[in-house]
């Protein structure tokens, strides 16, 4: 398979001088489903504003579709899809004249612009409010709309800046199928970024975890888990700052134990037999006296990869709130 | 060709947006047509004491109100596109193969269509309360096209702004604090004999006093071309400036 995405030793600074993307280089594969998993500011939606030929990269290369983004942008436009981080609907237009219109950004004719609209209509369910203006649509059902919009002129390429954020449990289940769909029937390669764990767990073949405008670890979600290699044991000490050192002394001298680093918890242990070792360190922080708050141990997530490299986790859901969910009730 | 169809579309779309927010319409007619209401009504006396080219007050100040309403129209261009900025639509429309320069076009024409709907509404009007144009049907076309123009000229400053600022208010705060010293620094709304004389100095620098002449001998006089071909120079040499200030902004919102 050849590459859809090449991007090499890419920097991106901004006017008031933000290293917003720090030497990444990636690729994509043709037909692939790939995701850039980080948290907010980490350099993902700069990255996609870079391949979407909306930013000048300061240095690096990169090409999309075999185009250069600096000197082929027109050519990269006529392929692409992009769906931008905010919902991009015009609200005074009805779903259809939403479509309609992407579709004559595209130069499309307009017989086949009915057709493919049609189509999309069908595809995102949105048939029966296709009249409507999208002013009134739930934030579900503008996602959707906003997603079909992207899709108009069948693009081999689509770009997703955080397709479901905000959006609420129900609405982000579907989304995701339809992009499983895109991608397994249709063949489109996808370029995802979400700050979702589960998201990028459930959809992306391969991706790779960005922080602070640098990639940090690249590869499948379940190669990426195994690195991890074990379990993980969060312990949290009442007395963090005076006991942390005595008790990494303590769980390091266990049998099974891999790494052992600071958290916010206060420390994370790295085993293969947790379940186990809780006991063992409960007895032996104990006889020490050192007071335990909490210990709770979890298979390896994609948090724990990032945790792993980073020290920091990424709770999206915290830093996020689905403001839609609130609102999105509202229609007329 | 690509140019043609896409500023189509666009200027397509930003009627629809105007037609289905009507109150944003009836909003800018509502001060010009206070204006028309009140001034001419309050100043019926006026022609008195003074004369008038035209005759009546309301056939004098309707040129002035015409100009005024073109004035707001063109200074709410830019933020329309200061809202396409914020929502992301602009960013959008440039992902896609879309002709970077329809996306002005689109937005001008537009506006210009709207500022003759205007007009028309407001010479109806004015029509209604005793005042024609002189020289008839293709007077009044002469007078939308001189309108259009001038709306033109100035959309292209709070486009500028818009783009420059991208604030809403700003291009409000700005169009406002413009309006008024323009408009009664010019022959808008009293004629420049019964102005000071500093006025009517001040008023030989005004580009809206050259508009205003234009639209007013076509009113009142007739073809006087004496007139209205430096009135369409003068317009012509305003659009130069903001349209290269607008080209410039533009530029470097898409990069």
């Amino acid at each position: 398979m050849s590459d859809i995405i090449t991007v090499k030793d890419l920097v991106l600074v901004y006017g008031d001088g933000t290293k917003a993307v720090d030497n990444i280089s990636f690729t994509v594969q043709d037909g692939e489903f790939f995701g850039f998993l980080g948290p907010n500011g980490a350099g993902k939606s700069t990255t996609i504003k870079v391949l979407t030929t909306l930013l000048r990269k300061t240095s690096g290369s990169a090409t999309v579709a075999g185009y250069d983004v600096e000197k082929e942008a027109g050519a990269i436009r006529k392929v692409i899809g992009v769906q931008s981080q905010e919902t991009t609907v015009d609200g005074d237009l009805t779903g259809r004249e939403n479509l309609e219109l992407q579709g004559h950004f595209h130069q499309m004719k307009t017989s086949e612009i009915k057709q493919r609209v049609n189509e999309l209509l069908k595809l995102v369910e949105l048939e029966s409010v296709a009249e409507k203006r999208a002013r009134n649509y739930s934030g579900g059902m503008k996602k959707r709309l906003d997603l079909a919009t992207a899709l108009v002129h069948k693009p081999k390429l689509l770009f997703l800046d955080e397709p479901t954020t905000g959006l609420d449990p129900q609405s982000r289940s579907t989304i995701w199928t339809y992009l499983q769909k895109l991608n397994k029937e249709d063949g489109i390669t996808i370029f995802l970024t979400t700050q979702y764990l589960e998201e990028a767990d459930k959809l992306c073949k391969r991706l790779s975890i960005i922080d602070f405008g640098k990639i940090v670890a690249s590869g499948s979600p379940t190669e990426l888990k195994h690195e991890v290699g074990a379990d993980s044991i969060r312990v949290a000490l009442e007395n963090c700052d005076k006991d942390r050192a005595k008790a990494k002394e303590i769980i390091k001298t266990m049998s099974g134990v891999s790494e052992i680093i600071d958290s916010e918890d206060c420390i994370n242990v790295y085993a293969k037999n947790a379940g186990q070792l809780i006991a063992d360190i409960v007895r032996a922080l104990d006889s020490s006296d050192i007071r335990l708050s909490s210990v709770t141990f979890s298979s390896p997530s994609l948090d724990d990869v990032f945790m792993k490299h980073t020290g920091r986790r990424i709770r999206a859901e915290d830093l996020v709130k689905a403001p839609s969910a609130m609102f999105g009730g509202r229609r007329r | 060709m690509t140019l043609f169809s896409d500023t189509r579309y666009l200027f397509v779309r930003y009627l629809k947006k105007l037609v289905r927010n009507p109150i944003l319409l009836f909003f800018s007619l509502f001060q010009p047509i206070i204006f028309l209401v009140l001034f001419t009504q309050l100043l019926t006396n006026f022609s008195k004491f003074v004369v008038l080219p035209g005759g009546s007050y309301i056939e004098f100040a309707t040129a002035g109100i015409l100009l005024q309403n073109a004035f707001g129209s063109a200074l709410q261009s830019g933020t329309s596109i200061v809202l396409d900025i914020d929502s992301g639509y602009l960013q959008k429309m440039l992902v896609t193969p879309v002709r970077r320069e329809a996306i002005l076009l689109g937005r001008l024409t537009s506006d210009a269509f709207r500022v003759v709907v205007q007009s028309a509404i407001i010479l109806g009007l004015a029509y209604a309360f005793g005042a024609f144009v002189t020289t008839g049907v293709i007077g009044i076309l002469l007078i939308f096209f001189t309108i259009a123009f001038f709306g033109l000229a100035w959309s292209g400053i709070s486009l500028a702004i818009g783009m420059k600022t991208r604030s809403s208010e700003t291009v409000f705060a700005i169009g406002g604090f413009l309006t008024f010293p323009l408009l009664f620094l010019s022959p808008a709304l009293f004629p420049i004999d019964f102005l000071p004389p500093w006025v009517g100095t001040v008023s030989m620098f005004n580009p809206i006093s050259y508009a205003v002449n234009a639209i007013r001998v076509l009113m009142t006089t007739g073809y006087d071309w004496g007139t209205i071909l430096p009135s369409w120079g003068v317009i012509a040499l305003v659009a130069l400036v903001t349209m290269s200030l607008t080209l410039y902004q533009f530029r470097k919102v898409v990069r």
